[in-house]
């Protein structure tokens, strides 16, 4: 009788780094690629690999973190990265972790936990490769974990609006004109919410920011330790895009946890956990107002008052009235609530 | 026949809408003076990237043909003026790996012109630029580098002032009546810009550059690889992995060697090491992991590697313990660590006249907060500089409060 069970492989126990003097001094992720200045994808690769350590694959679909970090023939990875297309990172991963398990298990190299990471832009992981990191999330006999870093457009094309992109912000398909000032109406996916909702058996979906350095390494360790293919979220300020003086990146990450805008939380095997600034939120500290992050971007240069005011009731709204606050939109009609006995 | 072609160096995306109105400025201004123009971006700078130098040209002659015949090349192997719009570009440019560094003048021509913004003497810039083995004239238009993003811009006047100078450099192309004709036309100029143009004619300052004159240095290059060694599915040698400083204590990483970044560099920090508390926020949030560790557990900025973004001054804890200092105030790349190692006293008082020179230190390159251009240029005009005009894109200002 053929086996048929479905079994794990055994990964790699990260442990959480406790401080950031305890964090790996070595960088697998090192200088010479041609990124913007404060680039915060860039310290997002560098943090990823610095928190998974030497035996990790890293797997890249198109966007600035593979055209920058590739610039004419070189590379600034320490370890190995294989370039894939725009919307098949999920497909890369899940291949390679399968692929990784077959050479073991026939023998054709030795078996040891092996992390496999590929990350992939909101353009490639939201907007193309969506379907792709889904049908991934359902494979759990493998380990993968796909990092989508959303700098919130097509950054490396010179900014087009990606599935990503806040409301009203100016990129190059929405140019803020005389007549009309709104060219992007639709408000932003909400990809690690529905990641975690819409797969009950990956065991670990967060929300991350470089911003808080190594409270995201450990959700990176998290992922790898937990086993099975898992999903993190990363919020990346782009000066290129969002318009702001390279010096601000690491601020405007914090101010879009302290307004509210970006929640951090982590979904493990069904729980959701608030962590960082985003805990004290839950826990009754006031947001600062969206406004205090809208008007440090150029991308928002143009928002009057009542765009302002919209964004902040949308980002109130987030809070208030959704079922699990920031995390999924969901409402439970007051009938369901009383035939399943909840208050 | 003749032909005029200019190149616009500048800072990727900070000055792309800058040089982008340049390059168009020159070919509207040939046509008002009855000549023929082209403007084009370098298509090899695509994808821009914050801060890294990259090249508009614009080609202006006197028929058709000839045009065309200059047209009919990827980009211009030299050039009659290298317009550069900020002058840290003075110490080479790299726009990709394996490029090297390449002189700011090395496609003008023997007695072509470097025109340059920029407030340095003479003397101070041919520090910076490096020797050729030609006579040409550097000329300079005096303002600060024009910094701004992608969507919002400084309407300093920079790019008429550049093209004022234009017509003084090459009046057989460009006449003045000519710029002041197609900045009334164009949709972004005005009278108040035909006055600014033509004030950049009156005050242009030009100097004739010796071949014994400039920087010495030999720029770093490398061999490209050839046409057969570039296949598909090609492999690269990953980077090792690093090693400690010095006595197993510490850490160098290695880093890419074909890429340096450092030109993309308009502000350098420089940092007090006794001041360190040693918190590492500056190493572990550097996203071009410049930051070595030294054996004292202090952190040293690889000058090779620092691209100069500012977030490591913007994350430390300790006031005045990394400060960002113009790059124009620096000759080399040597480590700060090394020198204040050998001598603190001298490096302390080193330290005090870079980071004590308030107009060096303040530079701002981008957007910081709604208002700010307006607030700099108001700034600017209190103390003698332009009148500024209204002008952020798209934007409604009478619906708005700042």
């Amino acid at each position: 009788m053929a086996e048929t069970t479905t079994f794990t492989n055994a990964t790699q126990i990260l442990e959480p780094f406790r401080g950031v003097k305890k964090v790996t001094i070595e960088e697998y992720f090192t200088s010479g690629h041609r990124t913007c200045q404060g680039c915060e994808s860039a310290l997002v690769m560098k943090l990823m690999v610095k928190a998974a350590g030497p035996r990790t694959i890293v797997l890249g679909s198109t966007g600035c973190m593979y055209v920058a970090n590739t610039t004419y023939y070189t590379t600034p990875w320490v370890v190995p990265w294989m370039h894939t297309q725009l919307g098949s990172s999920g497909s890369a991963a899940l291949g390679t972790a399968a692929g990784l398990k077959a050479l073991m298990r026939k023998g054709k190299m030795k078996a040891e936990p092996i992390n496999v990471i590929a990350f992939c832009g909101d353009g490639g992981g939201a907007d193309m490769g969506i379907g792709a990191i889904s049908a991934t999330l359902t494979h759990k006999e493998y380990n993968s974990l796909i990092l989508l870093y959303d700098n919130e457009s097509y950054a490396n094309t010179d900014i087009q609006i990606s599935g990503m992109t806040p409301f009203g912000a100016h990129t190059t398909f929405s140019p803020p004109g005389r007549a009309k000032r709104i060219m992007h109406t639709r408000w932003k996916k909400n990809m690690a919410g529905m990641m975690a909702a819409g797969h009950p058996e990956c065991r670990y979906v967060a929300t991350v920011c470089a911003s808080y350095a190594v409270e995201m390494m450990n959700r990176v360790r998290r992922a790898l330790t937990i086993g099975g293919p898992t999903f993190i979220h990363s919020l990346d300020p782009c000066p290129k895009g969002w318009d702001y003086d390279p010096m601000l990146s690491h601020e405007l990450g914090e101010l879009a946890i302290e307004t509210g805008l970006f929640p951090l939380y982590e979904v493990e095997d069904g729980q959701v956990r608030y962590y960082g600034k985003t805990k004290a939120i839950v826990e009754g500290r006031a947001r600062k107002p969206v406004r205090e992050y809208l008007l440090k971007q150029g991308r928002f240069a143009h928002f009057t008052e009542e765009d302002l005011a919209y964004f902040q009731r949308k980002v109130d709204a987030m809070w208030q009235t959704w079922e699990i606050p920031a995390v999924v939109p969901f409402k439970r009609l007051d009938a369901t609530k009383s035939a399943l006995g909840a208050t | 026949m003749a032909a005029l072609i200019c190149e616009v160096v500048y800072r990727g995306i900070f000055q792309k809408n800058l040089a982008a109105r340049i390059a168009r400025g020159i070919v509207l201004s040939a046509r008002k003076s009855g000549r023929w123009g082209i403007a084009f971006g370098r298509y090899g700078d695509s994808p821009q990237r914050n801060g890294i130098p990259a090249k508009d040209f614009a080609i202006v002659a006197d028929s058709k043909e000839e045009l065309e015949q200059n047209m009919a090349r990827y980009e211009p192997k030299h050039t009659d003026v290298t317009i550069v719009l900020d002058d840290t570009l003075a110490k080479g440019v790299e726009s990709w790996a394996w490029y090297g560094l390449q002189p700011i003048n090395r496609l003008t021509v023997p007695h072509g012109t470097v025109l340059m913004t920029s407030l340095q003497s003479f003397d101070e810039l041919l520090k910076d630029i490096h020797k050729k083995d030609a006579i040409y004239t550097l000329a300079l238009v005096r303002a600060r580098a024009s910094f701004s993003g992608l969507w919002v811009y400084r309407e300093d006047h920079t790019e008429v002032r550049i093209l004022g100078a234009l017509a003084r450099i090459a009046p057989s192309f460009l006449t003045l009546d000519g710029v002041g004709q197609a900045i009334k036309e164009i949709e972004w100029g005005s009278d108040l810009k035909v006055e600014s143009a033509k004030k950049a004619y009156g005050r242009i300052e030009t100097r004739e550059v010796k071949i014994t004159e400039g920087s010495a240095e030999i720029p770093f290059s490398f061999g490209l690889p050839k046409w057969w060694e570039m296949r598909e599915g090609v492999t690269i040698p990953a980077i090792p992995v690093g090693k400690p400083k010095e006595g197993g204590k510490g850490y160098v990483p290695e880093r890419n060697p074909y890429f340096k970044k450092y030109t993309s560099r308009t502000m350098r920090p420089v940092i007090d090491f006794d001041k360190c508390v040693k918190c590492t926020l500056c190493w572990i949030q550097c996203p071009d992991s410049c930051f070595d560790v030294m054996p004292d557990g202090t952190y040293d900025a690889n000058m090779e590697a620092c691209c100069g973004c500012g977030v490591c001054e913007a994350v430390c804890p300790v006031e005045q313990c990394i400060t960002m200092v113009n790059e124009s105030l620096f000759e080399d790349n040597a480590s700060q660590w090394e020198m204040w190692r050998t001598d603190k006293d001298r490096y302390q008082a080193w330290m005090a006249g870079k980071i004590g020179d308030k107009v060096a230190t303040v530079r701002s390159h981008g957007f910081r907060f709604r208002g700010q251009y307006e607030q700099e240029l108001k700034r600017d005009l209190d103390t003698g500089g332009v009148e500024i005009t209204a002008g952020i894109p798209g934007e409604n200002a009478q619906h708005k409060t700042v």
